[in-house]
This record gives C-alpha cells, structure tokens and sequence, in this order.
C-alpha cells in the first residue's frame, strides 16, 4: 500500500478531513500534509465549512419555543390529534367511504390474480437496501379497472426515463416444494385438500429478486409529451434525474395443469414489491408521473385515491372481461377476480409483506376454500 | 392485517419520542426558525405514522424527509407571517457566540441560496450539518460515501460566495 499519494485529493476529499478525518485513506492525509496546495485547499474548506455552518445553526436564530420533553411532549399531543383525524374515516374496514366503493365495486379478475402473481413473481422483491429511503411498501391489492385500451395507453416510463433492469429474477423450475423453499426462502404454499378435478402434483417455479431502476427525466418526457401534442407540466423541483427502485420477490408458484393445457390451478407466493426513493418524496413523484400526458384522468385519479396511503399494489384489471369483489381469508381482506363469463376465479392477498394468489378454472367458493386451508 | 389503508403504525409514538428532536433540527437549519421547523415535524410524522418503513430505517428515512419537507417550504414560499413578525422585533437575542451569530440578513441570503441548490446538494449540506456521518448521507442520498465530501463542498462553497459577496463590514 502507497503511503504517500501522487496526485492531490480531491476537493471533496479535502472536506472530509475537515470533520471527519478517519474517513480519509493514510496516504491522501499524508499527501495533503507535505502539500502547500492541499493546505491551502484544506484552509478553505475549512473556513466555507465553519461560515456555513455557522449561517445554518438553528442556534444562531430564533430559538423561541419550548425544547426538551416538554416540547416532545406537546408536539407528540399534537400529532396525535392530527393523525386521529386523519386516520377516521379510513380505520373503518369494510363499509368503505364512498370515494372507495364507488371503485371497488366496478373490479378485477381471475386471470388477473394469476396474472398479477406472475407479473409480482416476474417483477422484483424485498429485502431492504440500506442506501434507499423505502417509500412504498405494498400492503394491500387491490384493482383498478380499466379498459385493454387503457391498459395499452398506459405510459410506458421508458418514454419518461431511463430504466434499469439491476437485477434478473432468474425464473426457473425446481423439483419439489423443499427446494422452492430453499431456493427462495419463503414458506411454500402447500394445499391441504385439492379441488375436484385437479390432480397429480404441481410443478414448482421459482423466481429471485428482480430490481429494476427509473430515473426520471424531465427532457425525455417533454419529447413524450409533445410527440403526443401534450405539454409537460412542469415537474416538481427535485424529480428531474430522481431514481426510484423497485424490488419484487423472490417468489414461488406450484401449477396444477390439465390435460386441456390451461392451469387448473395456479398458487402463488411472493415477496410483496417494495419502491425505494433517492429523495423525492414518494407523494410527489406518484402525482407527478400519474398527472402525465397518456394516462387516462380517470385512471390517474383512481390511482391517485387508492394508492393514497402509499401501500396499496394497484392491479390492472380489464374491466370488460373481468370482476372484482372482496372476501375474508383467514381475518385478511382479500381480492377476489372473476372472469364475466365465470369460468376463471382468483383470489389475492397480502400478509406481513407477502402477496399470495389462488387462481384456477374453479369456482369462487373452491378458490377460498383452497385460499383458507393453505399451508 | 397489517397494512389496511389508514392504519397507523404501532411503533409511532416510540419513533416520535426518539426521532423528534432531530427532525427538528434538521428542518431548522434549514429554514432557520424553530416553530416552522416544528411545524414541518409534524407533516414528516403524519407521513411516516402511515408508511411501512422499517424502525430500523426510520432515522435516515425521517432526516430526509425532515430536509425535503423543508426545502420544499422554503422554495414554496409557505413561510408562515409569524416570520416576518419575528423578524420586525430586532435584534436577535440568541446565544451570541460573536462569530456564530448571523444577521436575519444574512440569514435570509442563506436560506434563499440554499433553496437554489440543487436539490442533491441541498440535502447532502443540510444532513452534514445536522450531524450525520458522511456514510448516513451516502446511504441516505443514493450516494458513495466518496462523493459526499464533493457534494457537500460544492453546496458549501456556493452558500460562502453568497454570504461574502454580501458581507457587511465588521
């Protein structure tokens, strides 16, 4: 190891020595130490730093107001005031406010549970990154209906930004249900009692953690909006070259097949996708992109409503060719999806951060019962 | 289950008590009043009491939105009158620590150089300052830790130019 660097350290690095000169490698301090320019360099930073921070001490200014507990304590007071009111209306769990049902009633599918469970399985997973302020965590799906022409309209944010694919979930098959388990680390979904007519064993797929990256930009999406004859609105300060990641999985799904080819029955379980935030606070990128040129309003307002608290897993669903209604599972709300023709049912759910989904050529009922006896 | 819409988090008032005088603190120097930067710990609360981030994460989570929220405030222009008053009052009679204290005008220049910023350099300067190491504002920025101390000198050296160009006399 060089003791003595060559060249001069950088302007960033001569900061770092003023108040944190552990972080600095041996060999730039000892560069900068024999170095008349560093010093000289070292001196400034120094003296920027000590003016700044003295121009932005809170104890230089006003300091009315009460500090210590008493202070927490009156403020503690006071947001829970605040949360309470906030929290009302939404605390009460089945007959939603209206703004809600008016949606909720008009859902889903049953291909869509399948589907959404294969997208979340193709899609990205959970385990935190240290270096990501998490700013939505799914907790709950719920669909959005939506036309296939919606669907097809719906902006593709390549248009908007670069996307990242960080990391593939490599999909694959495995032998058997100890193996899904090992391979991804989640508690394999096993039904207790299949329904009449699916026999056999299930083939197990599982998948890793896929991560992909967006970085807004504002340049990109004013050429989106004008080849579309929209303007851009302005972006929020902060958004433009803001990165968010989405992490989904790792998953796993057993299928039953029938001879016919189609899934009998498909049961899924992934690790519920989480987005990550470099700084732009999650609420102001999720209106901003929603308010896009190429999103229908009405889609972007639904979405705007529902993904209000930040963890809800939107699932679009073609409303001409599907339903939605909700039922209990084991004390959780769940999704259920209907094909209109009744030949498909689905059901989704998400518990402490798992997304899981029962789909097949069954009925509701036979569904649920595979939903509630799952192991 | 433990995300139904509206709920809100179980741990919140243990990472309220914990985590509050930080924000705090944070949200002051950037906005350089102490009620307001109250005012803004109380919307970074309301909006962490409903997400799922982890406790674990909650300390870098909240500095961040501390600093967003309030360089959101100042670049919005939603400063309460209360400020204007404040300053009618004269002189300051804080700690006077000769070299630390600064005129309100030229506590103004900072705030509105700091809201010129770019965003990135904003933060990195504010969450310095507030006491976090040059690891937490890299990992809470997005940033190698390398590239903290560039960030954090640019910002800096931008905000000297401000006050020097327009220092008074002494």
């Amino acid at each position: 190891m060089r003791l003595f660097a060559d060249r001069h350290p950088t302007d960033g690095t001569l900061r770092r020595l003023v108040d944190e000169p552990a972080g600095v490698a041996d060999a730039d301090r000892a560069h900068v130490a024999g170095c008349d320019v560093c010093l000289a360099g070292l001196a400034r930073a120094r003296a920027d730093a000590d003016a700044v921070g003295a121009a932005l001490s809170p104890a230089a200014l006003t300091l009315a107001g009460t500090t210590g507990a008493a202070g927490t304590d009156a403020a503690w007071h006071r947001l829970s005031a605040a949360v309470a009111a906030q929290a009302r209306p939404a605390l009460v769990p089945a007959p939603a406010p209206a703004r809600a049902s008016r949606w909720r009633g008009a859902l889903r599918s049953p291909v869509v549970a399948a589907m959404g469970v294969v997208v979340v399985l193709g899609g990205a997973g959970a385990a935190a990154a240290a270096d990501w302020l998490q700013v939505f965590r799914t907790e709950e799906v719920a669909a959005v209906p939506v036309s296939t022409t919606d669907l097809v309209g719906l902006p593709d944010l390549t248009a908007y930004g670069d996307v990242t694919f960080v990391s593939e979930p490599d999909v694959r098959e495995v032998a058997d249900a100890a193996a899904a388990e090992d391979a991804t680390g989640l508690e394999a979904p096993e039904v207790a009692e299949l329904p009449t007519g699916v026999t056999g064993e299930p083939a197990w797929t599982v998948g890793g953690r896929a991560v992909a990256e967006f970085t807004f930009s504002a340049d990109r999406a004013a050429q989106a909006a004008a080849a579309a004859g929209e303007t851009l609105p302005p972006p929020p300060a902060g958004l433009d070259g803001a990165t968010f990641r989405l992490e989904a999985g790792p998953g796993v799904a057993a299928v039953w097949s029938e001879a016919r080819g189609v899934p009998a029955l498909v049961v899924g379980r992934v690790t519920a996708p989480v987005a990550y935030s470099s700084g732009v606070p999650f609420e102001t990128a999720r209106d901003y992109l929603l308010g896009l040129p190429g999103l229908p309003d009405e889609l972007a307002a639904q979405l705007r409503t529902f993904t209000g608290d930040g963890t809800t897993l939107p699932l679009p669903v073609p409303a001409e060719l599907a339903t939605v209604s909700t039922a209990d599972v084991d004390g959780t709300e769940a999704t259920v999806l209907a094909t209109r023709d009744g030949t498909l049912h689905g059901v989704v759910w998400v518990e402490d951060g798992v997304v899981t989904g029962v789909a097949g050529s069954l009925s509701e009922d036979e569904v649920l019962a595979v939903a509630r006896d799952l192991g | 289950m433990a995300g139904a819409p509206g709920a809100v988090r179980a741990d919140l008032e243990q990472v309220f008590r914990t985590g509050y005088p930080a924000v705090v603190s944070v949200a002051a120097r950037v906005l350089g009043s102490r009620d307001e930067a109250e005012d803004v710990a109380q919307e970074v609360f309301l909006s962490f009491a409903r997400s799922a981030v982890p406790a674990a994460e909650a300390p870098g989570w909240l500095a961040v939105a501390a600093a967003h929220t309030a360089l959101n405030h100042l670049r919005s222009g939603r400063r309460r009158a209360a400020r204007e008053e404040a300053a009618a009052d004269g002189p300051l009679s804080a700690p006077d620590v000769a070299d630390t204290v600064v005129s309100r005008e030229e506590s103004g220049r900072v705030r509105a150089a700091l809201a010129r910023l770019p965003r990135k350099q904003a933060v990195a300067l504010v969450l310095r300052h507030s006491g976090l190491s040059y690891a937490d504002v890299a990992a809470a920025l997005g940033l190698s830790p390398g590239s903290v101390g560039t960030t954090v000198r640019r910002a800096e050296s931008a905000l000297r130019e401000e006050l020097t160009s327009h220092a008074p006399v002494r």
